[in-house]
């Protein structure tokens, strides 16, 4: 190191990771960043998107001054100024239309607890229920999922399992520190099974791969449910005392024969019970984990209640080496639905999705786009919109763009211009992760790490900054007091006695509590009944299946010849997350960008060779793009693959934004039928192989 | 005990490391005809194309002698040696005594059969001096014919392409490069050398030099005279590159066996005489195909046999697997490299694996019995390299009666194209 | 001395090794100026990484023509030194693993150095299957493996 370098700890954010990073200072510039040994959650690994955060916080495209749109093209306004003219027109037209036809969106890229909190408290400030975020299409259907069943989503204690059974979840490439848990469990002598229609990063390394088809895995569930319960192989106790709706369960159970789930997921019969006799082996020492592979489904919600349902028969539930109820870090809360609930102002999507915005308070963004252009319920006038990427993102980007497009005022906090900043009358410069500071707990190992701003750039604020701006503008100042973003992080520290010296004492992070199992022995679980409901009395009162019923995907139930193929989307890629990093040349560059997957057989059926471009379309959209030909057994035959974000091949143009979920309001993206066409008649250059 | 190697180049620098390693009592003295520092044959070529500078040739320095605590005799040839008594003579009339001797003096260049085949303007290429001598004659615009395409004519005469000198290549077998690449490979190279301007001809008859009348304007120093109806080819200079052979007279009345293209040694680089060893070019020694005495004309085959001879030297035991017939450099935009056996004997056991892409400049193949990899061929980029390397100790393996599993090796190459693209 | 040990178990083929290693090189994600390699084998499932186990008799050093390769005293690490370095490919031939690589740029042969001593490949190897340890304990992994499966076999289910 030479003599001028520092070194400080903090958490990564280019992904929901957070894992601990070393950042490497000279002269006050970051000059280089690697994974930090002493936190038990990264162990010091650290993946090639953590280095790169000194790209983005240098990015040549990095945005300083806010930006105002003009006749003439963007003009660079000061800071004040910018926000005095947003809180004027916010004014204006919470004035003209209620507070309610103001939106504020938070998206993934500031992270969740307190980022989240603050825009929440905000909208709820100055008078509106409609909080909009990237949850809308992500976490909550397993939130949701689990929580209707057992009370929360759980946290998979991979540090004691003997067997990791993923449904539609690759960590290599979506959450890449969870790939040393699996395979320190493997080590150990834990097998993995990898349930997935492509043969994904993590699914190499399977004991068991089996490729099942897009929207089907509740199938599989509930034909494993009906194996263990014809084995007797589940958890009598729990089940007689802790739970609620079991003969119901019994009894739906009994159709999912071995044969029939064959025939719904593609997954041999043989197969179905192997996978049970893995599970009932290794119970109670079973993580069960589900990826957002099994939430953009028409079937979602109840695909994953039917997996969770699992957790409570093997007695993987909040046990060791199984699924643990995570006790979370205790904060001051800076939400207000009890001090303003503001429910009876209708939020967007509440009425359509009533556990949606019941269970986790989120409005519906799919809603809000009609909201805007039809004016419907009520006007949605203006948006607030922060380090989120909708135009890429949401599905049916098309009606998106016209939505955004169609409203009064829409602001956009981002670091660089984006598709959907784009379309903004206001875009205003944030700060990277590098240039906050915040807590976050790490749920799996209970420990509660201060992250450390190590820069700062003039005019570039902080998330509490720029809503406490806004909000003493718009006479909501009360809510927001803090002086500044460490003030405020004092505040939500007092429930737990700690400082926030202390905390940044430890970077290696603090244990805020002692991992715990089997917490339901003594307490109640977090549902209205206080035990495992395989049945939910909540969802059957607003009038949805009290069971997890399974529901075969309509492209199954309802094939339609004009579009053969099953189109998969969103599967991820380890340098990008979502609609982010694509303008880092070397990610740009590294593997074909932007690809479709795609089985040899299908493949050589429409001519196509590996790298020839072809034309896929749905019923909303088309796209053109290069065809990855892979490995027979890299994907079912009859469904691609094409991965979010790309701006030469955005594969929202072809996603619906008007199928759904009916419990979560999730969108269908993950079994959509499209066909596919070759383009002209390309050759590509390394056909010569004999 | 007295250890002498004869010889300063690959094999015998080898041999010193590898006998000091064993044995750190003994003397050790290394003679030889070419004064020394000692320097790299191998990178001849590049000095010539002006790529590499002159000193950085050399390979070793007085501090390496010292550091082996060997002493250095160089400079004189080795003019006798006397197996009863155990001495040997050198051209400055002194004298050394051996307990074991080495020998790896290394050969020098034959010229063919061809009439007035000397005097100015003939070059070979095998010694700095003769690269000393070459380089500034090798002005652009100069026509230089070269005669034999084996390696090292080649690598000279890609140097000379690059130094924009108009280039002829005349080889009396059908195809060039023929000990190194199979009919594809040379078809391709040629191709190759035509499309870089070079007047390739094979299959020709080389019959005499000429020198036009002194003092006449003719433009060429030189004709070269071919027979039957190939037309002549004047030259400025001409380069010989048509074989090597070892000068060997020393070892007249001793019990070492000579033949005239080497010393055949067993596989413990032993000679027929007692306590002397033989290594590198001048050396027959095992093949991994199981030829007892064959010529390699190749440095990793050289530093191979005196990494073994020094050893056994010392009173260790190595038995040397045999040479791989590795070679590998680049010349007109290709790199081509060979190893093992990779020519077709018409055995129906036999299959070869071939991957080409003729626009590109590229070829592979890689040739099996019965699954089991007996060599191949390269001509492509560097990376291609790779094929070869990882092929190395399974063709080894195979000659020690442990057979290679070839399933694996099949998807190598079908594995080779996917790597090349973007996974 | 350390090196760096491989353990195709568990490869994923996530490929941050090659990346972390180009960018140290080349500051590229280009698998042509990584020192380590990543194969792939996707009908075989099989993902086995790749680089220069810097053995104790170097067959690249041995053959070098050029005394460009030499052996980092302090690490242990083969080192090529471009400055010496002519790109005569003899290293790229000899080696059995095929860990040499040629640069294609600068014209000379270019290999694993261990970084100095803190390979990137390691910290950037996010399922753990590279490891930089002591050359002695360097696969005790296995080990651990091992009993862990000989205990399932005797019926005591392994360690919670």
């Amino acid at each position: 190191m030479s003599q001028t370098r520092q070194v400080f700890q903090t958490l990564c954010r280019m992904c929901d990771d957070h894992c601990a990073i070393n950042v490497y200072m000279e002269e006050g510039r970051i000059a280089d960043i690697d994974g930090y040994e002493e936190h038990p959650w990264n162990r010091g690994r650290l993946c090639s998107k953590g280095r790169a955060a000194i790209d983005l916080v240098y990015h040549p495209d990095r945005l300083f001054k806010p930006l105002k749109r003009t006749p003439s093209g963007w003009q660079e306004i000061p800071l004040e100024q910018a926000l005095d003219e947003i809180a004027g027109k916010l004014a204006r037209i919470r004035d003209a239309h209620g507070a309610r036809s103001i939106g504020v969106w938070k998206g993934e890229a500031v992270g969740f607890a307190q980022q989240e909190d603050l825009a929440r408290r905000f909208v709820h400030a100055i008078g509106s229920p409609n909080y909009f975020s990237n949850d809308s299409m992500c976490f909550n259907g397993r939130w949701i999922g689990y929580g209707t069943v057992h009370g929360a989503w759980s946290v998979p204690d991979y540090e004691h399992t003997r067997l990791v059974l993923l449904w539609g979840a690759n960590p290599p490439h979506a959450h890449p520190n969870m790939t040393q848990m699996i395979m320190r469990a493997r080590r150990r002598g834990g097998k993995l099974i990898v349930l997935d229609p492509r043969l994904s990063a993590v699914a190499r390394q399977a004991d068991l791969h089996a490729p099942i088809r897009p929207g089907t895995d509740g199938a599989l569930a509930w034909g494993l449910i009906r194996a263990l319960l014809e084995r007797g192989a589940y958890d009598r106790e729990l089940v007689a005392n802790h739970s609620v709706g079991f003969p119901q369960l019994q009894a739906y159970a009994g159709r999912f024969t071995p044969e029939y789930v064959e025939g719904e997921t593609g997954v041999p019969a043989s197969l179905v019970g192997e996978i049970a006799v893995a599970l009932a082996r290794a119970a109670p020492a079973v993580v069960n984990y589900v990826g957002n592979g099994l939430e953009h489904h028409e079937n979602g919600i109840n695909n994953i209640r039917a997996v969770a349902y699992l957790d409570a028969l093997l007695g993987a539930l909040d046990c060791k080496g199984g699924n643990r109820l995570a006790e979370g870090f205790p904060t001051n809360r800076l939400t207000l639905y009890e001090e303003r609930p503001l429910t009876d102002l209708e939020p967007i999507g509440a009425k359509r999705f009533p556990v949606l915005y019941g269970m986790r308070q989120e409005c519906h963004t799919m809603t809000a786009m009609d909201a805007i252009l039809s004016g419907r319920p009520y006007p949605l006038k203006a948006m607030v919109l922060t380090a989120a990427n909708p135009a890429m993102t949401n599905p049916n980007t098309e009606k998106v763009r016209r939505a955004l497009g169609a409203l009064e005022l829409f602001v956009v906090r981002d670091l660089f211009l984006t598709e959907t900043a784009q379309l903004a009358h206001y875009v205003l410069p944030a700060a990277s992760f590098l240039e906050r500071s915040e807590l976050h707990a790490h749920a799996m190992f209970q420990v509660v790490t201060l992250t450390r701003k190590l820069l700062s750039f003039p005019g570039v604020q902080d998330e509490y900054q720029f809503w406490r701006d806004l909000a003493h503008r718009l006479g909501a100042g009360a809510y927001f007091p803090w002086k500044n973003e460490e003030e405020l992080t004092r505040w939500l520290l007092q429930p737990s006695g700690l400082t926030l010296e202390q905390l940044a004492a430890h970077p290696e992070g603090y244990p805020y509590r002692p991992v715990r199992y089997e917490k339901w022995r003594e307490m109640p679980l977090r549902t209205p009944s206080g035990k495992v409901e395989f049945t939910s009395q909540y969802l059957k009162d607003l009038g949805y299946p009290e069971l997890a019923e399974y529901r075969p995907p309509s492209y199954q139930s309802s094939p339609d010849p004009e579009y053969p193929f099953v189109l998969v989307t969103g599967a991820r890629k380890l340098l990008f997350y979502h609609s982010r990093f694509q303008n880092i040349e070397r990610f740009a560059r590294a593997g074909r960008n932007p690809e479709m997957e795609m089985h040899p057989a299908d493949a050589a059926r429409l001519a196509l060779n590996d790298g020839d471009r072809a034309r896929v379309s749905s019923r909303v959209g088309t796209i053109e793009l290069p065809v990855t030909v892979t490995a027979p057994n890299e994907i079912l035959p009859g469904t691609v693959q094409i991965t979010h974000g790309y701006r030469q091949a955005n594969v929202n143009l072809l996603t619906p934004d008007d199928v759904f979920d009916p419990i979560s309001g999730f969108p269908l993206l993950k079994a959509l039928p499209v066909k596919v066409e070759r383009l002209g008649n390309t050759v590509t250059p390394d056909s010569a192989i004999s | 005990m007295q250890g002498v190697i004869i010889g300063n180049s690959a094999a015998s620098l080898a041999a010193a490391e590898a006998f000091r390693r064993h044995d750190r009592a003994s003397e050790l003295t290394l003679v030889a005809a070419e004064p020394g520092p000692a320097y790299s044959r191998v990178l001849l070529p590049y000095y010539l194309r002006g790529t590499l500078a002159r000193d950085r040739l050399f390979m070793r320095d007085r501090a390496f002698y010292d550091g082996l605590g060997a002493q250095a005799r160089f400079g004189h040839a080795v003019t006798r040696v006397n197996d009863r008594e155990r001495t040997l003579t050198l051209a400055d009339g002194s004298g050394l005594a051996w307990d074991r001797l080495l020998v790896a003096c290394g050969t020098r260049p034959v010229l063919p059969h061809v009439r007035d085949l000397s005097g100015p303007g003939i070059h070979t290429l095998w010694t700095l001096e003769d690269a000393d001598r070459l380089a500034p004659e090798l002005l652009p615009g100069r026509r230089v014919v070269f005669i034999g395409s084996g390696f090292v004519s080649l690598q000279a005469a890609w140097a000379a392409c690059l130094r924009g000198l108009r280039v002829t290549v005349l080889e009396v077998m059908p195809r060039v490069l023929p000990k190194v690449l199979d009919e594809r490979g040379s078809a391709l190279l040629e191709q190759r050398m035509r499309d870089h301007g070079v007047d390739v001809r094979c299959a020709v008859g080389i019959e005499r030099i000429e020198r036009p009348a002194a003092g006449t304007r003719q433009a060429s120093a030189l004709r070269v005279v071919l027979s039957c109806e190939d037309p002549n080819v004047d030259a400025d200079l001409v380069m010989v590159g048509a074989g090597v052979r070892p000068n060997l007279s020393f070892l007249q009345g001793t019990a070492v066996r000579v033949e005239a293209d080497g010393i055949p040694v067993d596989e413990r680089m032993r000679t027929s005489a007692p306590d002397i060893y033989a290594a590198g070019d001048a050396a027959l020694g095992p093949s991994v195909f199981g030829e007892a005495h064959t010529a390699h004309a190749l440095w990793p085959t050289a530093v191979e046999q005196g990494h073994v001879a020094g050893a056994n030297m010392a009173g260790h035991d190595l038995a040397y697997p045999g040479s791989l017939n590795m070679n590998v450099a680049e010349m007109f935009g290709l790199t081509v490299a060979s190893m093992g056996r990779f020519l077709e004997s018409g055995d129906p056991a036999e299959e070869a694996v071939v991957e080409q892409d003729p626009r590109g400049g590229r070829y592979v193949k890689l040739l099996f019995r019965e699954g089991v990899p007996l060599g191949g061929v390269v001509l492509g980029s560097p990376e291609d390299l790779v094929v070869l390397a990882v092929l190395r100790p399974r063709i080894r393996a195979r000659r020690e009666g442990r057979l290679a599993h070839g399933q694996p090796l099949r998807s190598l190459h079908r594995t080779l194209a996917m790597q090349r693209s973007r996974r | 001395m350390r090196i760096v040990t491989m353990d195709p178990d568990s490869c994923v083929a996530c490929r941050n090794c090659e990346y972390a290693c180009a960018f140290k090189q080349a500051q590229t994600f280009e698998r042509r100026d990584s020192n380590i390699r990543v194969n792939f084998y996707p009908e075989e499932r099989v993902c086995i990484p790749g680089t220069c186990v810097h053995c104790e008799e170097p067959w690249c050093l041995e053959v070098c023509p050029a005394s460009a390769i030499r052996r980092n005293p302090d690490i242990g690490a083969v080192e090529i030194d471009p400055e010496r370095c002519a790109g005569c490919k003899m290293c790229m031939l000899a080696c059995p693993y095929g860990a040499i690589r040629f640069d294609a740029r600068a014209r000379v042969a270019r290999k694993c150095d261990l970084c100095g001593g803190d390979p990137r490949c390691v910290k950037f190897c996010i399922s753990g299957a590279l490891q930089y340890v002591e050359a002695e304990e360097a696969f005790g992994f296995r080990r651990t493996s091992f009993d862990a499966h000989l205990m399932h076999m005797l019926g005591k289910k392994g360690q919670p």
